[in-house]
C-alpha cells in the first residue's frame, strides 16, 4: 500500500570532497550504485523523486533503469546551490507530507522504514561520526529528544539531513536543508544509523557497513 | 486549482511512435524517414529543413490516406485520457500538419487547441507546405501564463525553456540532450508523467 507521501532524494552534487571525479549517487557500494541501495529501501513509495544535476544524463540512466516510475528534477544550477536548493525545487508540487534525503547517506533499513513508516514529522540526527559535523542541540522533554537547533559547535548529535516535515511549513532556499528545518524547529528527533559519505574513509566505513549486514562494530 | 495552461508536443510524446516512420514504412521508405527524423531530434537537422524533406518523402500518398492512418497512431491512452478530461486547460503544439493530423486531434478532443503545420491540398495530394510551425513563436502567444510543457525533442526546447514547468518525456526514446539542459523535469514513464500532471492541476 502506497505511502501518500513525496520523497526527495537530492544527488546534485559533484562530490568534490571524495575527489573520484563522479557523482556519489553513483558510487558503487558492494556491487551497486548508492542511488540503487537507497531506492531498494523505498519500493513501497510512490512519488519519488530525484533531483539530478552534475551527470545528471548518467544518474537517469542508472536509476531509470532500476525504476522506471521516477521524477527527476533537474537543478541546473548545481554548482551555486546546496542540498536546500534541490529539495527546494523537488518539493514543488509535492504532496503534503515530504521527506528529504540526501543522496551521499546510507541508512540502516530497519531506522529508514521506521522513519518513514510514520507520518509525523521528524527530524533524524545520528552519533557523532564524521569530521566537522553539523551538529543538532536537543532537548528531551517527557522520554522524547527534540532537535532545537543546529550548530558546528554544540550538540550531541549529528544533523543526518533527512528529515519528513509539512510542505506547506517550509520555505524554499538555495543553501542547506538544515537551514529550511531551522525555523520549524522544536521537531522531534529520531536517532537513526547511517554513513554518510564525504571522504574516501567515510567510503570505506560506509562499504564495510553494508558489507557487514550494517551491523554496528563499535 | 492551479492556473496552468498545459502545452503538447505530438509524435511521441502523446502518440507511442513517431508519426511519420510510421507512414514511411507503408511505402517502404521506413528507413529513409527514421534517419531524417533522428537526425532532427538530435539537433543536427534544422527542424524546418528536415520537415520539408520528411513531407517529401510522403508526398505520394493520398492525403486522405495518410491522414487515416495518421489517426489509427496509438496513443498514450493515460496521457490522452488527461488531456481530454483537462481539454480546455490544454494545448497541441506540434510541427505535423494540419491536413495530416485531423483525426487524431479529434480523438484527442483537441480540435481549435492546436498549433501546427499548414499545407494545402489539390486532389488529395499536399500542394504547398503553407507555413511550418516555429514552437518558440507560439510561446510569444502565451507569454505572462503560467505554462506546463512536455516534449522530447531537440525542437521543443523553445517550448519547455518558456514553461514554468518543462517536463522532458522520454516515453518512446530518451529525452533529447537540448532539451535536457533547458527542461525542469524529466520523467520516463507514462504513468509517473501522469501522476506529476495531476499533482500540477
Amino acid at each position: 500500500m502506497p505511502v501518500s507521501k513525496t520523497i526527495v532524494i537530492s544527488c546534485a552534487g559533484m562530490g568534490t570532497r571524495l575527489g573520484i571525479g563522479s557523482t556519489k549517487a553513483l558510487l558503487d557500494i558492494d556491487g551497486k550504485p548508492l542511488i540503487i541501495r537507497q531506492l531498494e529501501l523505498l519500493k513501497e513509495f510512490d512519488d519519488i523523486r530525484i533531483v539530478v544535476g552534475y551527470q545528471m544524463e548518467k544518474v537517469m540512466e542508472v536509476a531509470g533503469a532500476y525504476r522506471p516510475d521516477l521524477l527527476f528534477v533537474l537543478n541546473h544550477n548545481y554548482r551555486n546551490t546546496g542540498t536546500g536548493g534541490s529539495f527546494s525545487l523537488g518539493i514543488r508540487h509535492a504532496r503534503e507530507l515530504v521527506v528529504s534525503l540526501d543522496g551521499d547517506l546510507l541508512v540502516h533499513p530497519d531506522d529508514l522504514a521506521r522513519v518513514l513508516g510514520s507520518d509525523r514529522e521528524c527530524v533524524c540526527g545520528s552519533v557523532l561520526g564524521t569530521e566537522d559535523p553539523m551538529r543538532m542541540k536537543t532537548l528531551t522533554q517527557d522520554g522524547q529528544v527534540y532537535g532545537v537547533g543546529f550548530s558546528r559547535q554544540e550538540g550531541e548529535y549529528e544533523w543526518t539531513g533527512l528529515a519528513q516535515v509539512r510542505r506547506d511549513r517550509l520555505t524554499p532556499g538555495d543553501r542547506h536543508v538544515c537551514d529550511m528545518m531551522a525555523p520549524l524547529l522544536p521537531l522531534p528527533m529520531e536517532l537513526i544509523r547511517t554513513r554518510e559519505i564525504d571522504t574516501m574513509a567515510d567510503y570505506e566505513r560506509a562499504v564495510a557497513w553494508v558489507k557487514g549486514g550494517y551491523r554496528e562494530t563499535v | 486549482m492551479s492556473e496552468y495552461t498545459f502545452l503538447f508536443d505530438l509524435d511521441a510524446t502523446v502518440t507511442k511512435a513517431e508519426i511519420l516512420p510510421e507512414i514511411a514504412a507503408r511505402i517502404n521508405k521506413a528507413q529513409e524517414m527514421r534517419e531524417l527524423t533522428e537526425r532532427t531530434m538530435a539537433g543536427e537537422l534544422p527542424f524546418a529543413q528536415s520537415f520539408y524533406r520528411r513531407v517529401g518523402v510522403l508526398k505520394g500518398i493520398p492525403v486522405s490516406e495518410v491522414k487515416k492512418l495518421v489517426g489509427q497512431v496509438p496513443l498514450h491512452e493515460e496521457l490522452a485520457a488527461f488531456i481530454r478530461e483537462n481539454r480546455e486547460r490544454c494545448y497541441l503544439v506540434t510541427g505535423n500538419l494540419d491536413i495530416w493530423i485531423e483525426e487524431l486531434v479529434d480523438r484527442l478532443g483537441l480540435a481549435g487547441r492546436v498549433y501546427c503545420s499548414q499545407a494545402s491540398v489539390e486532389d488529395d495530394r499536399i500542394a504547398r507546405i503553407e507555413h511550418i510551425l516555429d514552437k518558440s513563436k507560439v510561446m510569444e502567444e502565451f507569454a505572462g501564463r503560467p505554462l506546463v510543457a512536455v516534449g522530447d525533442g531537440s525542437n521543443d526546447a523553445a517550448m519547455i525553456a518558456a514553461a514554468e514547468i518543462g517536463i522532458g518525456f522520454g516515453g518512446v526514446r530518451p529525452v533529447a540532450p537540448p532539451l535536457l539542459r533547458c527542461a525542469t523535469h524529466a520523467v520516463y514513464s507514462e504513468e509517473k508523467l501522469c501522476q506529476f500532471l495531476r499533482q500540477l492541476l
